[in-house]
């Protein structure tokens, strides 16, 4: 029954566009005005394969990132402040409420007269009309706080400050993060109209040219386009905030008659490991960023890059499993990863063959890339695959000598930002390689507490990590020098004028990491040292984010004032 | 002696919903508690013993009468309470919301951090430090709560029917790490509760307050010896007599 069901919403819409296109061939819709599906399909198709819809939609995606950005940052703060204290909110309300239902497209106008067509106006305009939303649905979460839990700080003695900082910003999150899924979408419509005014590229700027000469299957090649976009940033938002909002229950899926290939899908994306992605995603990403910033940027081979990371990443997580079974690392005792073998989910076997299928899938990419771009991705695809697959197999297993940092170091700092950048722009400097070494530290830093937690099994089953060489002493100091490293080197990059002055950003998690320091130096259980694996992955997940984000900010502003 | 809080003469009004005029929750309330006691405080519903709770925490205001509370070390925090449900802070982890009183009250990292794995220990959650309150069950919310309130050291501990909303296995078993807590912490605390059982079981002294306006009707000395278990106790012949005085002065109240 329930099978049925989901047939018929996958073939209603399918139905739908089939008698539309029916229609319009028999010439019931008019041609002129009506798009007909297969050859907007064929317009998207086209327009992607020269580029013209990448640039569009990249002019577009930076005004709504800048826009929204100074919109919501400005709308947040002031309804966090009005949540918080009665005076602010008795003087900002009224204005707030006055604006809020007035037509935002009516602004643009006032706006474009005082900027004239600049970028910046168009970028104010949207920042303008995110601003009231995000301030009123951020003030009305902090109303919707539980008075209990303000309670509770007061009765244990929490300064205002305290206050805001650990009830109401963290209490209010989810709503927020709700507002920005919202917001952006909001930003994606109102882009159209912004757009109209002057602008000489852009999504909207294309649908609106396509109007005027009654292109319709270039105008429903647009709509889709951007549809296809608001969707994307939903998902990806959603993917985002389980990691941003650890302490929400996650929505348990009633898995009622799981069908075998839903049952499949699952089994083998968890046994790669997805949370692990981000340790290849976020060099790739960087790279693609510094690129960019630099004047190089193709939208398909950056996702390339990034799919070919990934692929690698859950090729060596695949690979690890099987030979860590093998040799038998991991049992029940370890406080194991992966553990599709353990959970008898798949045999050796198919996890063994997965993996090879995901470095197939790896080097596939990779030699496309080669393609286009030159041969030092070969040398470091071949050497990536090589590093991926001798990590945990074979006699000399990198990760069971003191070699794992090292080969982490390498292979998930400057291997990846140095080939995402080579794909972009055909060539590479030593500044690139300078810029990857933050994250190259903080990767390795994973691994280390990662050995750290483990060392008495290790020992026991005769595995020499960097950690047990060093003994628990220094390995703590390896800690320090790693965890260290990152920012020292992000510091020096900076200075040297190699990265902007925006990646500073990530300094702000800062306490973070002279926390988890304090704490490797009280713990030596493995239980204790547990929750520091986790930690030291989400700072590597949050610095990386907001390094990329600091060359993303340096990136928007150097086009905008380009143009 | 110097009680460690005096409540003299305290009457406590406040606006009721719109025209329903005031509301008299607490009248000409005496009641002296000293150093290290344990005082619960019953009655029926509504009779005001959450609001007097409240006075002496400084969450209420007082309309008449005194509330004192002699201070004998000022290192230390003069009250804490404990809510109703747990009341933890749901985006902190248990370590977290343990550690909270002491990081406001700004003990260095290392020393908060032992610290609140001690207590951790004592309420034996040492296994969930890292887990979210949404992964526990409420009588675990609730044990973080009660270590949250002693890792915060209080010299008073007001306690606002904290096993109110649980299942009565569940409250057995919190009330005696309850009984253990205050053993080792050595702290004075007030409890407010509806339940004799739960009175009898922990308090040195049972106070009986009446329905709306409250007022203190009388009190029970429980002469039960320590340390005390929860469900030995239900079988000592004082704990039947004590519960049947504490019932006949409450039975006109209950409606």
């Amino acid at each position: 029954m329930r099978l049925n069901r989901r047939w018929i919403s996958v073939l209603s819409p399918l139905i739908l566009v089939l008698v539309w296109e029916m229609l319009v061939q028999a010439g019931v819709l008019n041609r002129r005005f009506f798009p007909q599906p297969t050859k907007v399909i064929e317009t998207l198709i086209d327009l992607s394969s020269t580029g013209t819809l990448w640039n569009e939609l990249g002019i577009s995606a930076l005004r709504i990132t800048v826009g929204f950005l100074i919109g919501s940052l400005i709308g947040i703060s002031l309804g966090l402040l009005i949540g918080i204290s009665q005076t602010a909110s008795a003087a900002l309300r009224p204005i707030i409420t006055a604006i809020n239902p007035i037509p935002k497209i009516a602004l643009i106008p006032f706006v474009v007269l005082a900027l004239g067509f600049t970028e910046w106006a168009r970028v104010l305009s949207l920042a303008i009309s995110v601003m009231p939303i995000m301030l009123l649905d951020t003030a009305a979460a902090v109303g919707r706080i539980d008075s209990r839990y303000f309670e509770v700080a007061q009765n244990y003695g929490a300064s205002r400050w305290d206050t805001f900082w650990t009830v109401a910003l963290p209490a209010s999150l989810p709503s927020i993060m709700n507002s920005v899924k919202l917001g952006l979408s909001y930003s994606l419509t109102l882009i159209i109209g912004v757009e109209l005014f002057g602008a000489r590229q852009g999504i909207g700027k294309l649908i609106w040219d396509s109007a005027s000469l009654y292109a319709v299957n270039k105008l429903g090649a647009g709509i889709v386009a951007i549809a296809l976009t608001g969707w994307l940033i939903t998902a990806a938002i959603d993917a985002l905030t389980p990691s941003l909002i650890p302490w929400q229950p996650r929505p348990v899926d009633p898995r009622i008659e799981e069908s075998p290939i839903q049952r499949q899908i699952r089994v083998w994306w968890r046994a790669t490991r997805p949370w692990s992605f981000t340790a290849a995603t976020i060099p790739a990403v960087l790279g693609t960023m510094i690129a960019a910033y630099q004047g190089h940027f193709n939208l398909l081979h950056g996702v390339l890059v990034m799919v070919g990371s990934i692929a690698l990443q859950a090729g060596t997580n695949l690979i690890n499993d099987f030979y860590d079974y093998r040799k038998g690392t991991d049992n029940e005792q370890s406080l194991g990863i992966g553990g599709a073998i353990q959970r008898k989910d798949l045999t050796p076997r198919q996890i063994f063959l997965g993996g090879i299928s995901a470095f197939a899938v790896g080097s596939g990419i990779g030699l496309y890339l080669v393609s286009v771009s030159g041969p030092l991705i070969l040398i470091l695809g071949i050497l990536s695959v090589l590093a991926g697959f001798f990590y945990t197999a074979g006699p000399a297993a990198l990760a069971y000598t003191g070699l794992g940092e090292i080969t982490v170091f390498i292979f998930m700092g400057p291997v990846i930002v140095v080939g995402a950048y080579y794909v972009q722009a055909g060539a590479v400097g030593w500044d690139v390689f300078w810029a990857s070494l933050p994250i190259a530290f903080l990767v390795a830093a994973i691994l280390h507490a990662n050995n750290l937690r483990d060392m008495e099994t290790d020992r026991r089953i005769g595995k020499r990590t960097l950690a047990i060489i060093l003994g628990r002493k220094y390995a703590n100091i390896e800690y320090y020098v790693l965890v260290g490293g990152t920012y020292a080197a992000l510091i020096v990059t900076v200075i040297l004028g190699i990265s902007p002055l925006y990646t500073l950003i990530t300094l702000i998690t800062l306490p973070t990491a002279v926390n988890l320091m304090r704490r490797v130096v009280l713990n030596t259980e493995p239980a204790a040292l547990n929750p520091v694996l986790r930690k030291t992955a989400q700072l590597h997940q949050r610095f990386g984010m907001l390094l990329v984000g600091g060359w993303v900010i340096a990136l928007c502003l150097k086009l905008l004032s380009g143009n | 002696m110097i009680p460690k809080i005096a409540i003299e003469a305290v009457t406590i009004r406040y606006a009721g919903r719109a025209g329903a005029g005031e509301v008299v929750a607490v009248e000409g309330v005496d009641l002296r508690v000293q150093e290290g006691e344990f005082v619960c405080l019953v009655g029926p519903s509504g009779c005001g013993k959450t609001t007097l709770l409240r006075a002496v925490a400084g969450l209420q205001p007082v309309s008449k009468g005194t509330i004192q509370v002699t201070r004998s070390d000022p290192s230390r925090p003069a009250t804490a309470m404990v809510f109703q449900g747990a009341a933890v802070f749901p985006w902190m982890t248990v370590l977290e919301n343990v550690d909270y009183g002491l990081r406001t009250r700004g003990m260095p990292y290392a020393e908060r951090t032992a610290e609140a794995q001690r207590w951790i220990r004592q309420v034996k959650l040492e296994r969930f430090a890292e887990a979210y309150p949404h992964q526990l069950s409420g009588g675990m919310q609730q044990r973080v709560g009660l270590a949250r309130a002693f890792a915060y050291n209080p010299e008073i501990l007001l306690m606002d029917e904290p096993f109110g909303a649980l299942d009565a296995q569940t409250r057995l078993i919190l009330q005696d790490t309850l009984l253990e807590l205050w053993q080792t912490s050595g702290c004075t605390i007030l409890f407010v509760t509806h339940s004799i059982d739960e009175a009898l079981t922990l308090g040195d002294r049972v106070v009986i307050m009446s329905a709306r306006p409250g007022r203190i009707m009388g009190e029970e000395r429980v002469s039960l010896a320590r340390p005390r278990e929860a469900v030995q106790l239900r079988s000592d012949p004082h704990y039947g007599e004590a519960f049947g005085r504490i019932w006949s002065q409450l039975r006109e109240e209950v409606r």
